[in-house]
């Protein structure tokens, strides 16, 4: 009886020690073949914060939507490497007649659908048509001037206008879908429409959807029908990661090639590591602190010293940038200065640093002290001499934009410096909206993305913007008309000095203090694909972002293997493991049942 | 009474709580602030024009009672309706969110439930021993210790270090038939042993402690003078009597499985109920919360249904009250 237990115990202790050095073999990377390969294709994949929401380019809104549909479709003309201005794509190019009103696209010979069908200039006139009639609002303010489009051949496109427009060379910010799949919505409601299936996609761009399991990622294939260089890889496979610590984990452990998305705490984890590169993404977005003017609606009362530029000015010099910059972004952000954001290469301003406010809380007080606002109470607030009421502040600060509310608990310490309390209030988006909508609040902690065209950030300015997009109603005639005279320029280079003026002239009035440009962070494995291309500039994203021209160019770095196998103990261990156990617990069993018989 | 009585009772009372589990989750997440449009205005550049209209579309400027009585006929009929994010209908989200978590969460009670009650016996019955020193040290230990953190722990050595398993997911790729099994069991093991090791020494203390009770009782006396083996005194007479204390624990444990691990499945990337339930919280999608915690309150209810119904037949004592 007792051999027995020896030897069958022995057996499973020996059939699980050599199995133990079999299972760490399989889980090296560049090890080929095993019961988990993904067979002979290659494969890039990609770790995600966050699910895709929607499939549909009609209903994007999440930043996991707008790559995979960056990823999939063309547009007429695309963002070019550069920085972001118009290069082409399914169009070779646009050309506008002597008064703007009329542009003539080409588009070039030859293009396909990933289905096969021909791509023609009908399919973005559909397109733009489409947009137009049901006014999606992420696309419809690309269409001004109620455009009319003609098609009079297969790779011609005129887009005749009311008025004279640069809409063209923006380039609009439309994906062109195919005509012979989306007809079908011609007439539908919009909620009909934004809920239509999309998977497995037809689209134009090197890859196309073919699978989404949700909740947990998407696969995208090669589309042999591209029309540009074939990517050197077969497909993508994105997956979702919940934790991002869990995702810095696969990318160091080499399970995913990419990490789309990383809070900046957590680049110090990857920095010692020479097998992976980061990238600091220039920043496509500002942290802003607006101030209110009032006028939104009956619960609308502002602080009325805000409406004093000095003020305003008082409270910009007395914000550290590069503390917030430090100690909230862990340096993965710059100081800001102007609205028109950086990855806007061409248009951003970046006023000198002998030419912006200096952080100067000594000046702010004696700025406060001389425009008549002191501490007639001695209670550490200022009073506003014309109300006799104390400098105090409500902020709401949004807790779903990253930083927003740790600049807001820093920013409490540099006013109470100056004499002004502020009181910060946590808020989700969907609260942030209230506040806005009734203008509700002092000031506020949110941000601003805008475009690679600076019109629509420019737009939320003006005074006709209160009630719509404007943060606090901010009313200056002389900015709607600066605004309005950029709008009407076609001439990119001298529309340049305007935009640029635009830009001065906000900073200075300060309707809103633009407190940091916070970059985007992606990390990659060097040992595995290279050929990344960033787009805007040196520093741009390497995975869309605004093009994909990276998918067009990576290759595997020599020596890497293409197939990689998922970690984790192969079939016939599990198998030998379940039968290990089983066999010991049978063993046991019997014995037990030995003993009770002989009891 | 009688027995008849007595379950219609429990059964009756059971609706009731169902009922008002259907009132108190729709008025609960309406009580948060703003709605799931509002939330996405500035990502999409809604207006508050916009915004209104699209609060039109999905009814949720109607007055809030309306909203109620809508919502009260279309669950009782079984629509839970789609999701405010996606479109999906709330049905067909919960029923692929299931099998992961029940898979996950069912497996992990189990194994708790068995091992920590296997080790509670053994403690209890060798009390101050060198086993029962550990083992209840380790499962305070084990039970004290935030389960996220002993995840992300398990993930770092086990996932990022070793590379033995994957740092998080259900599956990679699109794998089908056995490569599909062994892939998630693959994909199982870190999360399970998460699991399976933050629940353990719930079960090894309540063990332990409801048998060293029974132990000192006069009948073990009476058995081991018959002449009964001392491994069947401790399984047919102590053990049996201390084992409701820790049946209803697992009655209400498996309730707890259709709520999913929210923290685990976070950690892990899990794609069961308690993601499903943390991503529609940050959404704001009510449709889906009200779905997901409707079935997770019925879960319980029914557990907690069950046990009682049980009580009856396994102790005696109770039948004859």
């Amino acid at each position: 009886m007792r051999r027995r237990i020896g030897i069958g115990a022995g057996l499973a202790v020996v059939m699980l020690l050599g199995l133990v050095p079999g299972a760490r073999a399989q889980s090296s990377p560049t090890s080929a073949g095993s019961s988990a390969s993904q067979g002979s294709k290659t494969v890039l994949r990609v770790g995600e914060t966050a699910d895709m929401d929607t499939d549909n380019p009609f209903a994007v809104s999440g930043g996991s939507d707008w790559t995979s549909v960056t990823i999939q479709y063309d547009m007429l003309l695309k963002f070019s490497d550069a920085d972001l201005s118009p290069g082409p794509s399914l169009a070779t190019g646009c050309d506008h007649s002597q008064d703007y009103m009329t542009w003539t696209c080409t588009l070039r010979p030859g293009l396909r659908w990933s289905d096969g069908t021909p791509l023609t200039s009908e399919d973005v006139a559909f397109t733009y048509r489409f947009v137009m009639k049901h006014r999606f609002p992420q696309y419809i303010s690309y269409f001004p001037f109620k455009p009319v489009f003609t098609t009079p051949n297969d790779t011609t496109l005129v887009w005749t206008a009311e008025k004279p427009t640069f809409a063209p060379d923006m380039p609009p910010w439309v994906y062109i879908v195919p005509e012979h799949v989306w007809s079908k919505y011609e007439d539908a409601d919009l909620k009909t429409i934004k809920t239509a299936p999309n998977t497995p996609s037809v689209a134009s761009g090197p890859f196309t959807l073919t699978s989404w399991t949700r909740g947990q990622g998407w696969t995208m294939d090669r589309n042999p029908y591209y029309w540009g260089p074939q990517p050197t890889f077969d497909e993508i496979q994105f997956q979702v990661y919940t934790d991002q610590s869990a995702m810095i984990q696969a990318l160091k452990g080499g399970q995913i090639d990419f990490a789309d998305g990383l809070k900046p705490s957590l680049i110090d984890s990857v920095k010692g590591d020479p097998n992976i590169t980061t990238q600091q993404v220039v920043s496509d977005w500002w942290l802003n602190f607006a101030f209110n003017f009032g006028g939104q609606g009956p619960q609308a009362h502002p602080l009325p010293a805000l409406q004093d530029l000095t003020v305003r000015k008082a409270i910009e010099m007395a914000i550290d940038k590069e503390a917030i910059v430090e100690k909230v972004y862990n340096g993965t952000a710059a100081p800001g200065d102007t609205v028109v954001r950086p990855a806007s290469a061409y248009w951003h301003l970046d006023i000198p640093a002998d030419q912006e406010f200096p952080f100067d809380p000594a000046k702010a007080r004696s700025m406060l002290d001389a425009a008549g606002y002191v501490d007639t109470d001695n209670d550490g607030i200022r009073e506003d001499p014309k109300t006799g009421d104390p400098l105090v502040m409500n902020v709401p600060a949004s807790q779903d934009t990253t930083g927003a509310v740790e600049a807001g608990q820093l920013i409490v310490g540099f006013l109470k410096a100056i004499g002004i309390q502020v009181k910060l209030q946590a808020a989700s988006d969907a609260k942030m909206n209230d506040f806005w909508a009734s203008g509700n609040f002092d000031a506020y902690i949110w941000y601003w993305s805008g475009d690679p065209d600076p019109n629509y950030q420019l737009s939320i300015f003006t005074s006709g913007q209160c009630g719509g997009w404007s943060d606090g109603c901010w009313k200056d005639p002389h900015y709607d008309a600066l605004y309005q005279k950029q709008r009407g320029i076609m001439d990119r280079q001298k529309r340049l000095v305007v935009v640029q003026e635009a830009q001065r002239y906000l900073y200075e009035h300060i309707p809103d203090i633009v407190l940091a440009y916070p970059g985007w962070l992606q990390a990659y494995r060097n040992d595995r694909f290279t050929g990344w291309v960033p787009a805007p500039g040196a520093h741009g994203y390497l995975l869309p972002g605004y093009n994909y021209d990276s998918l067009t160019s990576l290759r595997l770095v020599a020596g890497a293997s293409g197939s990689v196998s998922s970690p984790g103990l192969p079939a016939w261990l599990w198998i030998a493991l379940i039968v290990g156990v089983l066999a010991v617990s049978v063993l046991v069993f019997r014995r037990r049942r030995g003993v009770d018989e002989e009891a | 009474m009688g027995q008849r009585g007595y379950m219609a009772r429990k059964i009756f009372h059971a609706a009731i709580t169902v009922l008002f589990v259907l009132t108190f989750n729709f008025f609960l997440f309406r009580v948060m602030p703003g709605d799931p449009v509002s939330l996405l205005a500035r990502s999409e550049r809604l207006t508050p024009a916009d915004v209104a209209e699209q609060r039109k579309l999905y009814g949720l400027d109607e007055p809030l009672p309306q909203q109620y009585l809508t919502y009260l006929r279309a669950t009782l009929t079984g629509q839970l309706g789609v999701s405010l994010r996606s479109g999906e209908p709330v049905s067909s989200m919960i029923g692929r969110a299931l099998p992961p978590t029940v898979l996950l969460v069912g497996l992990g009670t189990l194994f708790a439930a068995v091992f920590g009650v296997l080790i509670g016996i053994r403690g209890a019955w060798h009390r101050g021993s060198r086993f029962d020193n550990s083992t209840l040290l380790g499962s305070l230990l084990l039970y004290s210790v935030p389960e996220g953190w002993l995840g992300m722990l398990l993930l770092i050595v086990f996932a990022g270090w070793l590379g033995w398993f994957p740092a998080g997911g259900y599956t990679s790729g699109t794998t089908t038939g056995f490569a599909r099994v062994i892939d998630i069991a693959n994909h199982l093991v870190l999360p399970l042993l998460t699991l399976t090791l933050g629940y353990i020494g719930e079960y090894v203390i309540i063990m332990r402690s409801s048998l060293l009770e029974v132990m000192h009782e006069e009948f073990l006396q009476t058995a081991r003078a018959k002449g009964v083996p001392e491994r069947l005194v401790r399984r047919d007479h102590a053990v049996r009597n201390a084992l409701l204390p820790t049946f209803s624990l697992l009655c209400l444990s498996f309730g707890y499985v259709l709520g999913g691990a929210i923290v685990i499945e976070a950690v892990f990337s899990w794609p069961g109920l308690g993601r499903l339930t943390y991503d529609a919280i940050n959404q704001l999608d009510y449709p889906v919360l009200e779905g997901v915690f409707l079935i997770a309150s019925i879960a319980v209810i029914m557990a907690n249904l069950v046990a009682d119904l049980s009580y009856g037949y396994l102790d005696p004592r109770i039948r004859a009250a």
